[in-house]
């Protein structure tokens, strides 16, 4: 509706009518500046991501011309092709794989374990775990991946997954999230356990665990994000190239073939999209759980 | 003995003991050991002395040391600007308007993404021949290539604006959150009242929000002190030292050069000044006078 219809209408009718019309004319306004506003976010967040797309569907000779360019003549898979040939790209995932799988198992068996006597049992000792906790989050330790290094040379993992995971197998942010979620669970679960005899680590994990799967979720997908994304600790504690996870093998792929954009392009996208799409099918876990993280 | 065994403390200790004694190793065991290592010479190359204060000594004499303190100090400018910038985005994306959960989960992809995806494609964004100087030059702001982070003036700020980009989603989604669990009534009882819509951010809103500004101000300042693998993959610290953060300069003390005593030494001064960055943060919430947010 443009203006001059509306200052038509508005001589035409009643004055309740018209003043309805400007409201929802006003409604339809602030909808159309929101959405503006929202599409050029996305534009600003999404938009580097979108480039490299079309960098990595172009042909070489479009990627170096000038002006740049910014979409593809036409579209081929060559760069795909070529740098999955050429990278070894399955060895490089399974990798990835191992390393989060294992950091992720981790993470959920050491935090629910830790956290579960901090919220349901009574022991001495506790304010003394706790005050511990707390001061690990006062006193950050700057040069911790130094004796990390020395830690794990100490212990024979070098080059080993095992030395890649164990320094982030636990957190105490990971054990505060458990605490706080077993605190909310009925005490009647565990008295019902211990009447029927179950032992304590039976109650814990067949009674209280799949009380709390929405934090476990939390967990794994926080975790399995930062350990498929992690690179600088894997290049750090392997020597071996060939054990790499994608994120190393990334920045390895970037030294060897700065000339050769269309492949690192293609690269970044085969090794950023396994992650986005975990991300898109969990998405609704994990900003509940994210929420609920800092509520809690 | 056997009571013990079959009482609460001991369980709960026997639950407790695989991850605290990795905590004890991979958390505690640094801050404690760093302490003695500090005050030595170890490197793997020589043999190893006990050097007293002589590490901090040569620390605050060391120009390269000082400014990457410098740098990382700046780089905490960024920390006000993150938190506005998230909280006016997450006020857009809490309006229920059709299809305003796949800009959620748009803003998010930049988070999800490894750090050293996000450094390779803004590399080639602002590199040479590059998209963004183009678009510019199009749009008529600039008149010659800019080289953005080949400029030791500007290449720190690229840096920063980097990280902040990659940033916005997750302050976003924790504010967000804050935002929806404000109760609905408390709108509606103050709105009977006839309080304005500004009222009612400024009473309502900002209040209840605080306890998510000094969450996201705590863990955004942490993480722009801490702020590594950005510079390691674009600048490595250069041009020069433009962009030699502090805990780039103990990564190369120390595994680079595996001056392991030295890299302690910075390692441990940092580390103060976190906590004590830490402290003023909190003081000035719990006080409740000045809110700079």
């Amino acid at each position: 509706m443009n203006l001059k219809d509306d200052k038509m209408l508005r001589s035409s009718l009643p004055k309740k009518e018209s003043s309805r019309i400007m409201r929802s004319l006003a409604r339809i306004l602030r909808m159309t500046v929101i959405y503006v506003l929202l599409v050029l976010l996305a534009l600003f967040l999404m938009g580097p991501f979108l480039w490299l797309l079309s960098v990595s569907l172009m042909p070489g000779r479009n990627i170096f011309s000038t002006p740049p360019a910014i979409f593809p003549t036409f579209i081929d898979f060559d760069n795909y092709v070529q740098v999955w040939q050429f990278m070894n790209f399955p060895k490089y995932m399974l990798n990835t794989v191992i390393i989060t799988v294992l950091g992720v198992v981790l993470n959920v068996v050491l935090a629910s374990l830790t956290g579960y006597p901090l919220a349901v049992f009574r022991f001495k000792g506790k304010n003394l775990v706790f005050t511990l906790l707390i001061a690990t989050m006062i006193i950050p330790s700057y040069t911790a991946f130094i004796v990390h290094y020395l830690t794990i040379q100490g212990l024979h993992l070098g080059n080993t997954y095992l030395g890649v995971v164990l320094p982030g197998a636990v957190s105490v942010f990971n054990i505060f999230l458990m605490r706080q979620t077993f605190i909310h669970i009925p005490t009647d679960v565990r008295d019902s356990g211990k009447m029927d005899g179950a032992s304590e680590f039976r109650i814990w994990w067949q009674l209280v665990l799949p009380l709390v799967k929405p934090a476990l979720a939390v967990i794994s997908l926080l975790e399995a994000m930062s350990f498929w994304n992690s690179f600088l600790w894997p290049i750090v504690i392997l020597n071996d190239t060939e054990l790499y996870p994608l994120a190393a093998a990334l920045t390895y792929l970037n030294g060897q073939f700065a000339y050769n954009f269309g492949w690192i392009a293609a690269g970044t996208m085969i090794s950023v999209l396994p992650i986005i799409i975990l991300f898109l099918f969990t998405q609704r876990y994990y900003m509940e759980g994210l929420a609920g993280a800092v509520k809690g | 003995m056997i009571k013990w065994l079959r009482s609460e403390s001991f369980t709960a200790w026997a639950f407790m003991t695989p991850g605290l004694l990795l905590l004890a190793v991979f958390v505690f065991w640094p801050i404690i050991y760093s302490i003695p290592l500090a005050l030595t010479d170890y490197s793997v190359i020589s043999d190893t002395h006990f050097v007293g204060l002589d590490n901090f000594e040569a620390a605050f004499k060391d120009r390269n040391f000082l400014i990457s303190i410098w740098n990382s100090l700046l780089y905490v400018l960024i920390v006000p600007f993150l938190q506005i910038f998230s909280i006016l985005m997450a006020v857009l994306v809490n309006s229920r308007i059709p299809g305003i959960k796949i800009f959620r989960t748009t803003y998010y992809i930049p988070v999800v993404t490894s750090m050293v995806a996000v450094a390779l494609i803004w590399s080639w964004l602002l590199g040479k021949n590059s998209i963004v100087n183009y678009l510019l030059m199009q749009v008529g702001l600039i008149s010659k290539d800019i080289h953005w982070l080949s400029d030791s003036n500007l290449a720190l700020y690229v840096l920063m604006f980097i990280t902040m980009w990659k940033g916005l989603g997750y302050y976003m989604m924790l504010y967000l959150a804050g935002l929806q669990n404000i109760p609905q009534d408390l709108y509606e009882a103050a709105r009977v009242d006839g309080a304005s819509r500004w009222r009612l951010i400024v009473h309502i809103t900002l209040p209840l929000l605080r306890p998510y500004v000094l969450f996201c101000t705590l863990i955004s300042l942490m993480s722009a002190i801490r702020v590594f693998d950005e510079v390691y993959v674009l600048t490595k610290g250069g041009p020069g030292t433009a962009t030699l953060t502090s805990s780039l300069y103990i990564f190369q003390k120390g595994m680079e050069q595996f001056n392991f005593g030295y890299a302690s030494a910075l390692g441990l001064i940092v580390g103060a000044m976190i906590a004590l960055l830490s402290i003023i943060v909190f003081r000035f919430n719990r006080k409740g006078g000045v809110n700079p947010y």
